[in-house]
Formats: C-alpha cells, sequence, structure tokens
C-alpha cells in the first residue's frame, strides 16, 4: 500500500437487490478514488449519486457488489480499522435516552480508554462542540444542531486518524455550519484525515483540499478544488469603490492590452457573512440593534 | 403432573446434545458450502470456511470491557423505557393476593401449596412476558433507528452486541427477579399462620427403584386395575404380592432424631366396600436384608387415602428371632442396610379382596428438611433459568427478523416448549397411536374410520411421502425447541414443600440452558455477521 494512501477503493459498483436477489437499483458503478493522508476529501453529488452508499461501504455497513476498500490499509470488513475511525452518520443516530456525558462515555468504552481518559475527552469535546450548558440533557431534547453537535463529539471520542462525516452542515445553522468548517479544519491542521460527503457545495468549496463529483453511482470529475475552480481565461481584480469616471478609464487601458471586459459591479456581501456579523456584534454590545456597514451608513458618518 | 423425579443422565444428554447439535451443523455446512459455489464458484468454499474462522476469531478476542459497556446501555435503555413499572403491578397483585387465597383455611397444608404457587406463578408470570419482549425488541429497534451505525462502526465484534444484550437484559432480569423472590419470600412468611410455620419447610426426599410380585411371589410388573393413567402399578391384598422399593446409599445421617422417617402416599383400589371406619386399607412395611437374612415387618398400618402418610420408626426395632422364642433389637441402619447401603423395603396389602397401587414416586425415606428458603430460593432459580434462555432465544431471534416477529417466534417457541413438548415427544415416540396430518384429512373428508386401511395407490403413496415429511419436520421442532416443562418442575417441588433436587430437576434446567449458548451464539452470528445493517 502507498504510505500516503487512508483510502483506496477500486472498481466498487454496489448493487441493491430485493428479497429474491433481483436487481434494483445500481448505486456505485466501478468507482475508483483515493484518499490520501492529512487531506480534506469531498464527495460530492445530487442526492441518490452514491455518496451515503460510499460511505457506508467504507464502513463495513453494506458489503460491495464488486471491487476492493483498503481502508487504513485493511479491508472494510475488519473490524480492528474502526480503532482509528470516527463516523459522523447523516442523521446523528444516537441513544436518545442518554445525555451528552452518558453519550460520549459509552462511546468512549467501546474503544481502550481509561475512566480517566473517557471523562477529559468527553469534557473537552462537549466544550468544543459547545454543549456544556446542555450536557446534563437526554439527547430526545436536543434541537437538530445539538445532536449534530454531539455527534460530531461521539466520532471524534477516540481522536481518529480518518474522520468520516456524512452530510456533516445538514441542520446546522449558519453559525453551526461556521463552527463545523472551523473543527474540520483544525482536523486537518492535527494531520487527520477527513472524508466528507454533502451537497451542500459552498460548505465543501471552504474546507475541501480535493473532491469528487458523483453522478448516478460514477465518478465524473476529481481533482483539487482550485484546480477545478480556477478560470484560466479570465483576470479579476477587486478594489475600493471607484468613481464612473475611473471605470472607463480603467475599461480603456483593458481595451488598449486587446482586453475585454466582462462585468463592471458593485458587490454585495453574502447574507451568510451579514448573518455572521450580526450575532458577533450581538455577542459583543447585548441590548444594541445592529447597523449592517452600508453605503447610506458610511454617507451619514 | 406425574411427580416421579428420575435422575437426570448427563451423559446421555451430552450424547443427545454432540448428537443433533453435530448433524445439524453438518448439515449447515453443506448447505452454505453449496450456496457459495452456486453463487461465487470456487471461492465461495474458501469464503464459506473463512467465515467459520471469524466464528472462532471473535469468539476468542471478546472483550469483557465492550461486553459491559453495551451491557450497561441495554439497562439503561431498559431502565429509562420505564420497566420498572412492573414491580408496581407486583406490589398491587400482593396487597390483595391474601383476600383471594385464604379460603383453604381447613387445610393449612393446602393453604402453604396455594401461598407458594401464587408467588412463583407471579413472578414468572410478570418477569418472563417483560422479559421477552424487552429482549426481541431492542435490537430490531437499534437496527430500525439505525443508532446500532454509530456501535459497529466502532471497533465493536458484532457477536459482542448480541452477547451484550444477553448480559445486559439477564442482569436486569436477575435483579428484578431477586426483588420480587425477597418480597415473594417474606409474603409466604406473613400469610403462613402461625401454628403451621413449621410445615415451611423443604422436604429432602431419597426415592428408591420400585419392582413388583405377583400374588405368587413372581416378579411382575404389577397390576393394572384399569385406570387411564397409567402412573401406579397395584398389588393385591392378603397374597404375596409385594411392591418391592431399594434405597440407595442410606446410612444414619440419613434419620431424624434416631428414626427412619417413611413417608407414603399410596392409592386403594377397593373390589369391596370393607371396613370404612378404620379410615383405610392396612398395609405393612417388611424391611429386608438378604446379605444377613432379615426380613423384620412393622405392625399393621392404615393408608390414609388422599393424604401424606408420614410413619416415624424408631431405629431400634424390636423383632422375634427366627424360632419366634424370643425378641431381638435390631437397628435400621446397622442391620438392616445391606453391605452395599441399600435399603430395601417390601409394602405389602393386608386385606384381601382390596389393591393398593403406588408408583416410584409414592414411598420416600425423608431426611433431615432444610430451610425453607433453600427450597423457594432454588425455585426463584427455576424462574431464573428459563427468562435466560427466553432472552438468549428472543435475541437470537431479532437478529434476523423484526421486533414483532421475533415476539411472535419467541413466544410461540415458548408456548409449545412448554405445552407440546411431551406431546410431540409421544407421538414422535410411537407411544401415542397417530396417523399423519395429510391421512386425517383425507379420512375425514372421505368419510373413512382410522381402522379401514387406506387403499393402495398413487394417493396412499403421495400422503404418506408428504405425512412423512410433516413427521420429520416435527422431529426437527422437537429437538430444536426447548423444554420448557423443565423449569416448572422446579416450582412443583416447592409448591409439595420439598427441596429441588439437584439431579432430577437442577441439572436438567441448566443443562438446557447450556446447551443453548453455542447455537444462539453461531446463529446470531452469521444473521448480523450476513446481514447488512443499512439494508431496509
Amino acid at each position: 500500500m502507498d504510505n500516503e494512501s487512508v483510502i483506496q477503493i477500486s472498481n466498487l459498483t454496489k448493487i441493491y437487490r430485493d428479497f429474491w436477489g433481483r436487481k434494483k437499483v445500481r448505486a456505485l458503478n466501478s468507482l475508483s478514488l483515493e484518499v490520501k493522508k492529512g487531506e480534506i476529501f469531498g464527495l460530492l453529488g445530487p442526492n441518490g449519486s452514491g455518496k451515503t452508499t460510499t460511505l457506508k461501504l467504507l464502513l463495513g455497513l453494506l458489503f460491495p457488489s464488486e471491487g476492493e476498500i483498503k481502508v487504513l490499509g485493511q479491508p472494510a470488513s475488519n473490524v480492528e480499522k474502526n480503532e482509528h475511525i470516527g463516523y459522523l452518520p447523516e442523521e446523528s443516530y444516537l441513544y436518545r435516552f442518554l445525555n451528552a456525558e452518558e453519550t460520549l462515555d459509552f462511546y468512549g468504552r467501546l474503544f481502550k480508554m481509561s475512566a480517566e481518559e473517557r471523562r477529559e475527552r468527553s469534557a473537552e469535546l462537549i466544550e468544543k462542540v459547545g454543549l456544556g450548558h446542555a450536557k446534563k440533557r437526554q439527547l430526545k431534547e436536543y434541537s437538530k444542531g445539538m445532536t449534530r453537535r454531539i455527534g460530531l463529539a461521539q466520532a471524534l471520542i477516540n481522536n481518529p486518524d480518518l474522520v468520516l462525516l456524512d452530510e456533516p452542515t445538514s441542520g446546522l445553522d449558519p453559525l453551526g455550519t461556521d463552527d463545523m468548517k472551523r473543527m474540520i479544519l483544525e482536523l486537518k491542521a492535527q494531520g487527520k484525515t477527513v472524508l466528507m460527503c454533502s451537497h451542500l457545495l459552498a460548505d465543501v468549496q471552504d474546507v475541501c483540499d480535493r473532491i469528487a463529483i458523483l453522478y448516478g453511482g460514477e465518478l465524473k470529475v476529481m481533482g483539487r478544488v482550485e484546480d477545478l475552480l480556477k478560470e484560466q481565461d479570465e483576470t479579476q481584480i477587486l478594489t475600493s469603490r471607484l468613481s464612473d469616471e475611473a471605470i472607463k478609464e480603467i475599461e480603456q487601458v483593458v481595451a488598449k492590452h486587446n482586453g475585454k471586459v466582462g462585468t463592471i459591479d458593485h458587490p454585495t456581501a453574502t447574507l451568510e457573512s451579514l448573518f455572521l456579523k450580526t450575532v458577533q456584534e450581538s455577542k459583543e454590545r447585548p441590548g444594541q440593534r445592529f447597523v449592517p456597514d452600508t453605503q447610506e451608513k458610511k454617507a451619514a458618518e | 403432573m406425574s411427580f416421579d423425579p428420575i435422575p437426570y443422565d448427563l451423559f446421555d444428554a451430552l450424547k443427545h446434545f454432540l448428537t443433533v447439535f453435530g448433524s445439524t451443523m453438518f448439515i449447515a455446512l453443506i448447505v452454505c458450502l453449496l450456496v457459495g459455489v452456486l453463487t461465487r464458484g470456487v471461492k465461495g468454499i474458501g469464503d464459506v470456511f473463512l467465515g467459520i474462522l471469524d466464528f472462532f476469531n471473535q469468539i476468542t478476542h471478546l472483550s469483557c470491557r465492550r461486553i459491559w459497556s453495551l451491557s450497561t446501555l441495554t439497562i439503561r435503555e431498559s431502565l429509562r423505557q420505564k420497566i420498572l413499572f412492573v414491580f408496581i403491578i407486583f406490589a398491587v397483585l400482593f396487597m390483595f393476593a391474601g383476600w383471594f387465597l385464604a379460603g383453604a383455611a381447613d387445610r393449612p397444608d393446602l393453604q402453604i401449596q396455594s401461598y407458594i404457587d401464587f408467588v412463583l406463578k407471579a413472578i414468572s408470570w410478570l418477569v418472563i412476558p417483560i422479559i421477552l419482549l424487552l429482549s426481541c425488541w431492542s435490537l430490531p429497534e437499534d437496527i430500525r433507528l439505525r443508532t446500532i451505525h454509530t456501535v459497529v462502526t466502532k471497533p465493536v465484534y458484532r457477536i459482542e452486541i448480541v452477547i451484550g444484550r444477553m448480559l445486559g437484559f439477564t442482569l436486569l432480569g436477575s435483579a428484578i427477579l431477586l426483588v420480587m423472590g425477597t418480597v415473594g419470600y417474606i409474603w409466604i412468611n406473613r400469610q403462613v399462620p402461625e401454628s403451621v410455620q413449621a410445615n415451611l419447610v423443604s422436604k429432602v426426599p431419597i426415592y428408591g427403584e420400585i419392582k413388583f410380585t405377583d400374588r405368587e411371589g413372581a416378579p411382575s410388573a404389577g397390576l393394572n386395575v384399569g385406570d387411564i393413567w397409567m402412573h401406579r402399578s397395584y398389588i393385591e391384598g392378603a397374597t404375596k404380592a409385594r411392591a418391592i422399593f431399594t434405597f440407595k446409599d442410606i446410612d444414619e445421617s440419613d434419620a431424624i432424631n434416631d428414626e427412619l422417617n417413611l413417608q407414603s402416599s399410596f392409592e386403594a383400589f377397593r373390589t369391596h366396600k370393607g371396613n370404612m371406619e378404620k379410615g383405610g386399607i392396612l398395609y405393612q412395611f417388611i424391611f429386608v436384608n438378604k446379605d444377613k437374612g432379615l426380613r423384620v415387618d412393622t405392625a399393621p398400618l392404615i393408608n390414609k387415602e388422599y393424604l401424606e402418610n408420614r410413619l416415624k420408626i424408631n431405629r431400634k426395632i424390636m423383632h422375634e428371632s427366627e424360632d419366634g422364642k424370643e425378641k431381638v433389637e435390631v437397628d435400621i441402619f446397622d442391620d438392616l442396610v445391606d453391605d452395599n447401603g441399600n435399603l430395601t423395603i417390601e409394602v405389602q396389602c393386608l386385606e384381601a379382596g382390596q389393591l393398593l397401587g403406588m408408583a416410584r414416586s409414592d414411598l420416600y425415606i425423608r431426611t433431615p428438611d432444610h430451610a425453607f428458603i433453600s427450597g423457594y430460593s432454588k425455585a426463584i432459580f427455576g424462574i431464573w433459568l428459563p427468562m435466560v434462555l427466553v432472552i438468549m432465544l428472543g435475541v437470537t431471534i431479532s437478529c434476523f427478523v423484526k421486533g414483532p416477529v421475533a415476539i411472535l417466534t419467541t413466544m410461540t417457541i415458548v408456548l409449545v416448549g412448554f405445552m407440546s413438548k411431551e406431546y410431540m415427544a409421544e407421538i414422535l415416540s410411537g407411544k401415542m397411536q397417530a396417523s399423519g396430518a395429510i391421512e386425517a384429512w383425507y379420512r375425514l373428508i372421505t368419510h373413512m374410520n382410522s381402522q379401514t386401511p387406506l387403499p393402495d395407490g398413487p394417493v396412499k403413496f403421495m400422503i404418506q411421502i408428504v405425512d412423512m415429511g410433516i413427521i420429520n419436520f416435527l422431529w426437527l421442532c422437537q429437538q430444536i425447541i426447548p423444554n420448557f416443562g423443565i423449569f416448572s418442575n422446579m416450582r412443583e417441588y416447592v409448591i409439595k414443600g420439598f427441596d429441588v433436587s439437584w439431579d432430577a430437576a437442577l441439572l436438567p434446567g441448566i443443562v438446557t440452558v447450556a446447551a443453548y449458548i453455542l447455537p444462539c451464539l453461531i446463529v446470531s452470528f452469521y444473521s448480523l455477521k450476513l446481514r447488512e445493517l443499512e439494508a431496509k
């Protein structure tokens, strides 16, 4: 095995069959890909493209119809490999009658962790995912966002080398999404490998080093995010706001160099950045109304 | 119920287990190899053997830590599903039971029996169904809600999930049984009137072997008086007919206050009314030691019917010498027990025209009693054993079917194992005359009586072939379905005031449960191993 490879999938095919063995659907068709150590790899695709199936095949929850899978150098069916894997399912399938502390303690016990280690790690993770205030509440009382957070905590309880995240940001508010992305990047900084699948493209773009796009169970595109998104034939210049005269002069300069101006516009901020800024301001100045940083505000000042 | 505690033949049971288990495994292996070859070619054979190795690998690498963790999860889950509400039902039952059970005040022995019967039945009828529901429902729910995904993606063997569930339910059920058993014990002690508290003991009987002789003194099987229940055989009064009981390994430790205690419950069969004022038919015990040529008879005794007759015989008996001239003192344990430790007692009916019926269990030597708690705790253990068996079956079946189906299947096995096991055994052994199901159906629709032979031809051939299949299926069911009747025997012992016999009741119960451990683990292992937990 290549030392750098954490996941190796070759010619993986998965066919779902009915009770009588008749073919129902071909969920994956000859998928081959490789995930390197220390990278964040995104599996993209519309619903039903085979992302979650791939993840479940990697975890041994499903059995391949054809092809081969190696995870951390071992076959997917090997239970011992799970010692170094963390998994966040699409819905956080956790025991709803346990509270956050009990949940992490239970999953911690399934690894070779002492009681002291479990206690420390649980406390650390509960704080990290921002559930310190709700750690004694049963999970059935949690909101979806809180369940995702505790789901992530259980995936990280064993300090895994490989983290598999199925739709990690689904159900999270923008703040939670931002936290999740930050934590994913932290994992990368710690040298861990992350394989995530999502159909929220912006989230993937923000964190992934490489992506693969699946459609109809087949691999359509794979590569580094920046390489795939780089527009080779265009140049973008971003400046502070310019007057109409200055814009005309720029157009003349571009024309002089045989260039062609596509669009010149005054871009707006994203709704996400506005939301995050509002929440941040509200935290810092409670009780005060937040005034967005608009041209009108600048003119008034 | 025939209360005839027959010692359990462990070797025979082991041989039977190995035969059934071995042949089942062999057939399963052949089927797997065939399926493997048909679906995967030659590689399939290798896969089958790898699968077998995987079982041994997992079973030898079980982690107590993980199993314990899964067990505590099971317990916590059940507690938070409010299983302890069962105690409320239990408490309500006990608060009012005394009102309805006080009816037999004229027969304190029956009253004690009804109290013990009530307590033991209440406990088993409350605990076992609840545990059955929990054990059948738990794993399918885990699969349906996919919570199992977060467990099997940790370094956990699937067999550990099964064992964890089984252990968790066993611990939970044990704790419930312990509490209920303790409450029941206190309740019985408080309910039994002071005057008959002495009857609240665990009798320790020694049963012998029984043989009969006919009116001429020749060995026979005893007389049949036409009773459909052929449990007892009869001896004719005032003849040489005897019932000969031989008790093994008898010594003076079996005496109570230097007395040999004999307890009998013979049944009389009268050919004429006789003298009813005596209160029963006259009979006599004769102690026989062939080694010393001694025959020592007791004074005539009256057999009180439908009651236990307790006879306390001082170990020193005055006995007429052979010439009848002098009285000689003999010691039961020193002189009448033979060199091999056997005590032989002949029973003779003394009244002409009357018969006395008896079976092996109708005469026993009562040795020093044990405390009531001894038998009672074993009876509680007798509830614990089927509970464990139900848990094992429930969890195993729930590995391959959904919750409601698992409940129905387990319940059917328990009911068949409890009620129909002996019936099935009688059909299969040929003791019960029965035609096949299809033949019976054919006779029914053609109005043909059971004595008329079926006409020769293809119809008869087909009927016999199908019936043979059904009988073989019945045989398979009879082998696979556990005999739950074994466990209720323990309750019967205590209700009748006995300590629970180790070799006739406890050992068969323990062996029955133990026999299902490995098959249940194998079935659940392969059910979960071959199952895609994601597949719906």
